[in-house]
């Protein structure tokens, strides 16, 4: 696999869509608790902005891996929750298994070399 | 696909998506504020993001512009008028020159399945005609399979109905002619196959709309009537329908069944003569077979016919197909005159285009403020190089709409005028559409490309732009002024100059003998008398025979090489007193003894030509049109040019053989009389009723024929003048405008110019000079251009050298004049500028 193919997979920005992907495979969430989760998870190395946030949802959306419903939040607000749909739940395993191909590669050469 | 679905649902819902998506943005905001973290950022530059990873941003974009090209163009009439209308000028003739070459040429004759019928005619290497026997015909029609249907049509001398003094024109035709073509009768029945294709039919005819409409007074009750065709009783059958779709175009006024012919034209035997040449040929094509398959066939059909019949069949031959199933049977020869209508009319273009282009540079100039600020606040060079175009874009669409509309008037008013037929309309369809889609994006292009760039680079190039416009328009309309006074120069010399031959007090008199069965011998008696009786009308001069009439119906000729030049020879069969007759000068030489073999006269260009410096006489010539099968022909004699079929080539070379007696029965009578000809004519319809009342000879007024030919090219030089007086107007308003933009901007210079003392002269030269160089080079490069490009034209120019000096120098003269006037008169207006108040102002 070209290295440059790579590097987008490995930046964390990059990966941003793998992550989101991730953690709505448990649950529908809305926008701010998807932030919040991957900065937990990640015990708080992984601060995702909106900047960033906001706009890969909207391309998920267009791509058609999640979709888009109403529900209630936590604060008893209206409020747009993502769910991964079908197709979304493909493409969380195909990135995943990419994603673990370059890592292991990248571990083999740190390894051995 | 899916994807592009949800991309479209979200540009229609995309105003509600927006409102949700701030909608969560500030909930998140709360949210995020509420555990302490006030770094949310600007929402409304998160929203265009998010909004960007949907992709119709270019969309959007696209719209903005649009909407703002239509403010600016609105904001500034005076230019946007004056834009469309140079537009619409350009355009619109290209579209109408397209629309016409569609309507000849590409539209299909609404019959069902037009493209699967061709017209055949025969050629060899060497010559080419239009029309073969009609047993030829029939043969091929019994044994091409390739063909599933065949179509012959006779065409004759005009017919007389009842006791009219004027003549109906008419043709004959097989009966599928109209079962092929799908033509339902306006009132009783076409001719069909089942009723008419048999010589012992009962007689039927029918009548086009148009004689239907003017002689018979759309009476319904003329159908089942009979009426006499030259002295022959024959009922209506029908009435053709007013939008009557025919082959190339023919619109005979009355339609007979070709089995008929004898009956009409006593002791005819055309239908059964292997050797005259009568009929036209059309085929349809059987399913599935292509025309080459079909050309196949019939070439070895041809050969086999040869064997069977040597004389109807020359050596060689073959039957060429062309797509018949529109309203021209375009030849391949015609496709270079279309080539240079084309490229006349994409010269006007380039004029509006550079003049549009100049328009738009002067109105840059006035821009620059408003481009400074957006380039200030941010705006990117190509998001206003975008901008720019989306404005030349949309100057262009309406221009182009404007000289559509235009184009369709005209051509509306055009239709009316040529008596057209009438299933043609002048309403465009898609191919004409196409075209002006077409011709609108490289008029966008040329006029708007240029501006665009500088002005979003802000180089200050201006100059050259100016004068590459300024030259452009010059050299385009330098050339339409030079072959306009080319094809002026070319009436002039057709209408004032000698022919050759003294077509003033000439008629021709054809009797048609072969087609009413005459033997040579009999033939020989009828003509003898003929042309004695016409010797003792007064007022006849003389007398001769021709077999090739001047301005006839039928033209023959036969291209060959001298000295490696490519010539085309116009032969003819004479009697011995013709070049007498006919006023033509004996050179050298002299005329023929009556029926002389072996012998040939030919024409001075012909003897310069072929033996350069030598004395012709004795030479001998060996083509293969002689009749006789001796290939080698002595010159006894040279006389003048005289094209007396190819009027307009100059480059037409003559010979001449003695008519011999099986030349007889073809050959056509000319009297050349001391006023006008068209008082023999009830005299000669006497002579001839005397002669033989079966035989209606017909008469034809060379002086009339002419005058005819010369109108054509009246007309042609007559548009192309017009098309070129415009593109003179349009080249000299551009350049007044943009001589008196240069001014206005440099008026402050001039000012101080003059108080410093600077003389008016050379003021003048100073602010003009920088178009002294376009305007040479574009006269320059116009006259090269068509010098180069002239060669074509000869055909057409009656004689005129097509770099005829005289036509040059005037066109040229012309467009320096305007030009100089256009540049002059609105520098010199500056000269009177009121200094003081000039220099206060500033």
């Amino acid at each position: 696999m070209p290295m440059r193919d790579m590097s987008e997979a490995l930046s964390p920005a990059g990966a941003l869509p793998m992550l989101i992907l991730r953690v709505l495979q448990s649950e529908p969430l809305h926008g701010y608790v998807i932030a919040q989760r991957i900065h937990l998870l990640s015990s708080e190395v992984l601060a995702v902005e909106e900047g960033l946030l906001y706009p890969t949802l909207q391309k998920m959306l267009r791509k058609g891996w999640v979709e888009a419903e109403w529900g209630i939040s936590e604060t008893n607000r209206k409020v747009r929750f993502y769910r991964l749909t079908l197709q979304g739940r493909v493409q969380l395993k195909h990135e995943l298994s990419s994603y673990g191909r370059i890592t292991q590669a990248i571990q083999e050469v740190l390894r051995t070399a | 696909m899916r994807e592009f679905f949800r991309r479209f649902y979200f540009l229609i819902h995309r105003r509600r998506l927006n409102a949700e998506l701030e909608n969560e943005m500030e909930f998140h905001r709360e949210m995020a504020a509420r555990t302490g973290q006030n770094n949310f950022g600007n929402t409304l530059r998160l929203r265009e993001q998010a909004y960007e990873a949907w992709g119709w941003t270019w969309l959007d974009r696209l719209v903005q512009d649009l909407r703002f090209a239509v403010r600016i163009l609105l904001r500034a009439p005076g230019f946007t008028l004056m834009a469309i209308s140079v537009l619409a000028i350009g355009v619109g003739v290209n579209i109408a020159a397209f629309c016409l070459f569609d309507m000849t040429a590409l539209t299909p004759l609404p019959v069902p399945e037009a493209d699967r019928i061709v017209r055949l005619e025969r050629r060899s290497a060497t010559s080419y005609t239009s029309e073969m026997a009609y047993p030829s015909f029939l043969f091929y029609r019994e044994h091409a399979k390739t063909l599933s249907a065949a179509i012959a049509v006779l065409g004759v001398p005009p017919m007389q109905i009842n006791d009219d003094l004027q003549l109906t024109s008419a043709s004959f035709a097989t009966p599928n002619y109209f079962t092929e073509l799908g033509a339902r009768a306006a009132y009783g029945r076409m001719l069909d196959p089942a009723s008419d294709a048999s010589p012992g039919a009962a007689p039927a005819v029918v009548l086009s709309y148009g004689l239907w409409e003017r002689r018979f007074g759309r009476e319904p009750a003329v159908v089942g009537r009979a009426i006499h065709l030259n002295g022959k009783p024959v009922t209506v059958v029908g009435v053709a329908p007013f939008a009557f779709a025919t082959l190339g175009g023919q619109h005979p006024d009355v339609w007979l069944p070709i089995a008929l012919q004898p009956y009409f034209i006593e002791h005819s035997t055309v239908l059964q003569d292997w050797d005259q040449s009568s009929v036209r040929m059309w085929g349809r094509l059987a399913p599935g077979v292509s025309a080459k398959a079909a050309e196949q066939e019939l070439r070895a059909l041809t050969d086999q016919l040869r064997r069977q019949h040597p004389a109807a069949v020359w050596d060689g031959e073959y039957l060429q197909s062309s797509p018949g199933g529109h309203l021209q049977v375009m030849q391949p020869e015609m496709y270079r005159v279309v080539a240079m209508v084309g490229v006349l009319t994409l010269l006007i273009l380039i004029v509006s285009c550079a003049n549009v282009g100049g328009l738009m540079l002067a109105r840059a100039v006035t821009r620059q403020h408003e481009i400074g600020i957006r380039i200030a606040i941010g705006a990117g060079r190509g998001r206003i190089f975008r901008q720019l175009c989306t404005e030349s874009l949309v100057l262009g669409s309406m221009g182009s709409i404007a000289g559509l509309s235009l184009a369709t008037a005209v051509l509306k008013i055009v239709l009316t005028k040529v008596d057209a037929p009438g299933w043609l309309t002048a309403t465009p369809d898609w191919r004409v559409l196409l075209f002006t889609v077409g011709i609108t994006a490289i008029a966008t292009f040329c006029f708007g490309l240029l501006p665009a760039l500088q002005i979003a680079r802000q180089r200050q190039q201006k100059t050259t732009a100016r004068q590459i416009i300024v030259g452009a328009q010059i050299a385009a309309s330098s050339v339409l002024l030079i072959v306009a006074s080319l094809l002026v120069r070319a009436t002039q010399h057709a209408l004032y100059t000698n022919p050759g031959f003294g077509y003033q007090q000439l008629a021709s008199i054809d009797p048609q003998l072969g087609r009413h069965g005459y033997t040579p011998a009999q033939a020989r008696t009828y003509l003898d008398q003929m042309q004695s009786r016409l010797r003792a009308i007064p007022g006849v001069l003389d007398v001769s025979l021709v077999k090739l009439p001047p301005l006839g119906h039928t033209v023959t000729s036969s291209s060959t090489e001298i000295h490696g030049r490519k010539v085309t020879i116009y032969p003819n069969w004479v009697a011995p007193d013709f070049f007498r007759t006919m006023q033509i000068p004996l050179r050298t030489g002299r005329t023929f003894y009556p029926n002389e073999k072996h012998a040939v006269i030919v024409g001075e260009s012909f003897s310069r030509q072929q033996w350069p410096g030598e004395n012709p006489l004795g030479q001998t010539v060996g083509d293969g049109v002689n009749q006789d099968g001796v290939n080698q022909d002595t010159v006894i004699g040279v006389v003048g040019d005289a094209h007396i079929n190819a009027l307009n080539d100059d480059d037409a070379l003559e010979q001449y053989w003695a008519a011999q007696q099986d030349d007889m029965p073809n050959m056509v009578a000319i009297v050349r009389s001391k006023g006008e000809s068209s008082s023999l004519a009830p005299a000669v319809k006497a002579l001839s009723a005397s002669l033989d009342p079966s035989v209606l000879p017909e008469i034809r007024q060379l002086k009339m024929l002419y005058r005819d030919r010369v109108a054509q090219i009246e007309t042609i030089a007559g548009i192309v003048s017009l098309v070129g007086v415009v593109a003179v107007v349009l080249a000299a308003s551009g350049l007044i405008g943009l001589v008196a933009f240069v001014v206005t901007q440099r008026t402050k210079e001039i000012a101080i110019r003059m108080a410093l003392g600077a003389r008016p002269a050379s003021v003048l030269y100073a602010v003009l000079q920088q178009f002294r160089w376009p305007l040479l080079l574009g006269l320059a490069a116009g006259a090269g251009t068509t010098a180069f490009g002239s060669k074509l034209l000869r055909i057409t120019l009656y004689g005129v050298n097509n770099l005829d000096p005289a036509s040059y120098a005037a066109a040229l003269a012309v467009l320096a004049l305007t030009a100089s006037i256009s540049m002059l008169v609105p520098a010199a207006r500056t000269l009177r500028l009121n200094l003081a108040s000039t220099l206060h102002h500033e």
